[in-house]
């Protein structure tokens, strides 16, 4: 085992870890703001990965895709805020499970009745699809590209919520829902945003990903799970808690199965485990929640 | 809290006559299928013990069921052990990883204790996995049944099984009922309402959650014995999480905290998957509109649904004659 083969396991960690990201940062800020647990997020991602294969069929072009599919999704998260989501919000946690579990099942065939059960590809866009020479190996261009977006939608979301006076109202109803509404926050439209955002951001890791692994109707539950222990990890409601966790089980999760397969695989859920016991309000808490 | 009322014990009976019914006179699909309905039956039930009567959502009832199969299938297949002292030590097995799992995760409530029981279910499920020994994903087979030929009876034989099945959804529910009524059970339901309170007055609510986890496991070892032993072959995908997910979507289908609604959700839930799998492909979408629907409507399920309104009839009675 070389340099160069840990170089890559870093980068292919690193590249994981912005895709759990992408998906953990809308999954936890809706939880943070709303009290919702949202196990459809994993389907919102499917969905990413198909619409967008179909924006690139329409369009002919990759950046069609990666323009549209965060679009409809987006639009089908709104669909689902109306219908369901603000109803359920005082409904208690094993409601919320429930019909979101209820709303894997519907995405699952709408996505085999649209798509079929075949696995479909989506080509790179052509400047991306070679490869780069870094730290002394060849890496595809198209994964760099991937690992650059998760840091620039990190570094944006950083400062929006740090710097900005939107960001400051969503930490306020984080941190006291009551009490930003009586200051005059608009709490309801706020929380409608924030959904809208963390559903446009999932389809984005959906149709980003989907050059990579290919889309599956399996493709959402199985990246439910790595999110959902990223979020809990990080704690529930924290912008920084979601880069950490994301981090944290990216890296569990590529580099020691490079080295040591056995263990990793239940490594993620013994730490999942060990948070919630020991550390029920995760690494980085957000404050008041 | 739980209450064994008449019109529970007639619903109760009748299913299981219908159910031993359609086995007899049914032939051998039918008596596959009212297997298949015991199974999810008991898994259900032992899900409505924890989360009807405790508030404890566990997404590890699947792994529950799969450490007893699978402690089953080491103990005959792959060491030759006799069947009957097997399939009590796989359900004892059941029982130590429910209180263990129970045990560890007593101190975490509504979401944490989700998460939690689907972390250690999901360890379970990977353990056995990526165990070479076990079979890894291609699973275990030759597990045997019992052996009853000196009685006169061949298990392998698919109706004498299949009335077996319904024998041990009896004994579930009964034994069930029985806990649920008892003291043991009246305390869980009041930690299930207010934890500070019961805390108060001297219950240790971590050994009672703890508790209530291991009889629910004992239950769910029993329905993986008969999951063994159906078609004699397990598979890791036993102990995934959704297992334990579509339970959850059984007991709530069937009427959460009322014990005899889980079964009739498990009757309702293989009879529909059977008869929308020969329609269309797409049964997944119906199930989970149906259950959407249910959650709205107030969540009682179809037999609590059925409940609510005789209490109401009966209520609306008595204020007549009041």
């Amino acid at each position: 085992m070389d340099a160069g083969f840990w170089v890559l396991q870093f980068l292919n960690a690193l590249q994981y870890s912005m895709l759990l990201f992408l998906l953990s940062i809308g999954l936890t800020v809706i939880f943070g703001l709303l009290h919702f647990v949202n196990l459809a997020h994993g389907a919102l991602y499917m969905m990413g990965a198909y619409l967008g294969i179909s924006a690139a069929a329409l369009t002919g072009s990759y950046w069609g895709a990666f323009v549209l599919a965060p679009l409809g999704v987006t639009l089908i998260g709104a669909v689902l805020y109306f219908t369901l989501i603000d109803r359920l919000r005082g409904a208690g946690p094993m409601n919320q499970v429930l019909v979101t579990f209820g709303l894997i099942f519907v995405f699952l065939d709408i996505a085999r009745l649209g798509w079929g059960d075949i696995a479909l590809g989506l080509d790179a866009p052509a400047a991306m699809s070679g490869t780069s020479h870094l730290l002394g190996v060849a890496y595809p261009t198209y994964r760099l590209f991937i690992i650059a977006l998760g840091a620039l939608v990190m570094a944006v979301l950083w400062i929006i919520l740090s710097r900005t006076q939107i960001g400051a109202m969503i930490r306020a109803s984080v941190e006291n829902g009551d009490m930003a509404a009586a200051m005059g926050i608009n709490v309801g439209r706020l929380f409608f945003a924030v959904f809208c955002v963390g559903c446009a951001l999932a389809g984005l890791a959906g149709v980003v990903a989907a050059p990579v692994f290919s889309a599956t109707t399996g493709m959402g539950i199985s990246i439910l799970i790595p999110t959902l222990i990223v979020v809990v990890i990080g704690g529930l409601g924290s912008l920084q808690g979601a880069i950490v966790g994301s981090l944290i089980v990216g890296f569990i999760e590529t580099v020691g199965a490079a080295f040591l397969p056995s263990f990793a695989a239940v490594a993620s859920y013994l730490l999942l485990a060990a948070i919630l016991v020991l550390r029920p309000q995760g690494l980085i808490p957000a404050r008041g929640a | 809290m739980f209450h064994q009322t008449p019109a529970r014990s007639i619903v109760l009976v009748l299913a299981l006559v219908a159910l031993a019914l359609y086995a007899i006179y049914g032939g051998y699909f039918a008596r596959e299928i009212v297997v298949e309905i015991a199974i999810l039956a008991i898994l259900a039930i032992s899900i409505d013990v924890v989360a009807g009567f405790g508030g404890m959502v566990s997404l590890c009832h699947g792994a529950i069921l799969g450490v007893s199969a699978y402690t089953y299938g080491i103990l005959t297949a792959k060491l030759g052990y006799p069947t009957l002292p097997s399939a009590v030590a796989a359900i004892g097995a059941a029982a130590v990883f429910g209180t263990i799992v129970g045990w560890i995760t007593a101190r975490t409530t509504g979401i944490y204790f989700i998460m939690a029981t689907l972390a250690f279910g999901q360890m379970a499920y990977t353990v056995i996995f990526k165990s070479r020994w076990l079979g890894g994903d291609d699973g275990m087979g030759g597990l045997p049944r019992f052996d009853l030929d000196w009685a006169g009876i061949s298990m392998n034989k698919s109706l004498p099984f299949a009335l077996y099945a319904l024998l041990l959804v009896l004994l579930c529910y009964v034994a069930a009922a029985w806990v649920m009524r008892s003291a043991f059970g009246r305390t869980l339901c009041g930690i299930h309402s207010n934890e500070p309170r019961m805390r108060a007055i001297g219950v240790s609510t971590v050994i009672h959650r703890a508790r209530a986890m291991g009889f629910s496991g004992l239950l769910a070892g029993v329905a993986g014995i008969i999951a063994g032993q159906h078609i004699q072959y397990i598979s890791p995908e036993l102990l995934f999480w959704t297992v334990s997910g579509e339970a959850l979507i059984v007991v709530i289908l069937g009427g959460l905290g009322t014990l005899i609604g889980p079964m009739i959700g498990a009757i309702a839930f293989v009879l529909l998957k059977h008869e929308l799998s020969g329609h269309t492909d797409h049964w997944h979408i119906v199930v989970g509109l149906v259950l959407i629907a249910t959650v709205l409507a107030g969540g009682r399920g179809l037999y609590g649904q059925i409940e609510h309104w005789m209490t109401r009839r009966k209520a609306r009675g008595a204020a007549r004659n009041a």
